[in-house]
């Protein structure tokens, strides 16, 4: 028998219900009527997919930053983050937060950009599956991109806060995997790494350095899941972006 | 909020190996947990059964722990439950969609 640290729990009912409204609702299916200003809602009526429903190999990355000479706590920059989080994403990114705010079981839409200048823009949106006052985690939808999760949090280190992003992905069907394989894997690290400067920029920090660990958990892939596909939001949009002319004619915006 | 230290107990029962989890379940649990698994990894079980009965609180990062956890054990093939679960934390592995690829076991587990 190998014993790490154990120790007894004094009330264990009591602890397990003292997160209960840290969590989303369970649902069927996502809605994202809380949403305002989004021109496509790629997300209503779908389930979510973690990173266990994802095709691809299996990433976990974090990315953390000190806000070195910043006087604010950790709960603080979480309040921050979460009210402006739509502002310290990098240029050209859009996201339309729930309007109550990010909070457990609300849905955001996001537009994103996969490179400077594409003519087509993805469509696709995040669960807020978990928050508190410390941190707050997004879960993918089906057909996004990546099956994932991804937590935002802040710690005390010393007499120094640091804030972290930590996702745990995987490409959600083949094509999405080839597409990370060419560069969106570095493209997604470049996203965090900006944001999580533009979060230390935002409080005072003068240079913000970012730190980036990636590590492939598992580097299988999950065959079972290549019908994913039908889901994809990269060719949903595409097939938007190239049918937007018809639209516009008929008036079905 | 009072955090208590998570641990890690591994024993042998029939057929499989049981990790015992106790305590609070979050971002500081990574190496004891990771650890553990290395440990029953070392050992070669067939399955895995996470008892979950002393454990007191889990937010979204132990979720994550647990999460990495399975990835690693189904890519060795190893079978994973989950007992000892309240219904509170049986519905949130149910809305993270963890109940797609653990069995979940209610109550006491034989």
């Amino acid at each position: 028998m190998t014993e790490l640290n154990v120790k007894p729990p004094p009330n264990h009912d009591a602890a397990t219900n003292r997160d209960a409204a840290n969590w989303a609702q369970p649902v069927d299916r996502l809605s994202a009527a809380g949403v305002a200003g989004a021109t496509d809602d790629a997300v209503t009526g779908r389930r979510v997919s973690g990173p266990l429903q994802g095709f691809g190999q299996l990433w976990q990355k974090t990315f953390t930053v000190r806000l070195d000479g910043v006087d604010i706590s950790p709960t603080d920059l979480i309040a921050l983050w979460k009210e402006r989080f739509p502002t310290f994403w990098p240029k050209g990114q859009r996201f339309y937060a729930p309007l109550s705010g990010i909070a457990p079981g609300e849905v955001a839409l996001l537009e994103i950009e996969p490179l400077p200048g594409a003519p087509v823009r993805f469509s696709t949106g995040v669960l807020v599956l978990y928050a508190d006052d410390e941190s707050f985690t997004f879960m993918s939808p089906e057909g996004h991109i990546l099956s994932a999760w991804i937590t935002f949090s802040a710690r005390r280190d010393g007499d120094v806060t640091v804030a972290q992003a930590q996702a745990l992905e995987r490409p959600s069907d083949p094509f999405d995997e080839l597409a990370y394989m060419l560069g969106g894997n570095r493209q997604n690290d470049r996203f965090w790494e900006a944001t999580l400067r533009n979060l230390a920029a935002a409080v005072g920090v003068a240079s913000p350095a970012v730190d980036t660990q990636v590590v492939c958990i598992d580097r299988n892939r999950q065959w079972r899941y290549w019908r994913n596909v039908r889901n994809s939001a990269t060719i949903r949009s595409a097939r938007r972006t190239l049918t937007a002319p018809l639209r516009k004619l008929t008036g079905r915006g | 909020m009072d955090e208590r230290q998570f641990g890690a107990e591994i024993t042998e029962v029939p057929e499989e190996i049981r990790l015992r989890l106790s305590g609070d379940l979050n971002g500081r649990a990574d190496e004891a947990l990771a650890s553990a698994y290395a440990q029953v990894a070392a050992l070669g079980p067939r399955r895995v059964s996470l008892d979950f009965a002393h454990v007191g609180y889990i937010n979204s990062t132990g979720i994550a722990l647990v999460v990495r956890l399975l990835a690693q054990a189904r890519r060795d093939g190893r079978a994973v439950r989950a007992i000892g679960l309240t219904e509170h934390y049986r519905e949130i592995f149910r809305i993270t969609r963890l109940s797609d690829f653990m069995e979940i076991v209610e109550g006491d587990a034989a």
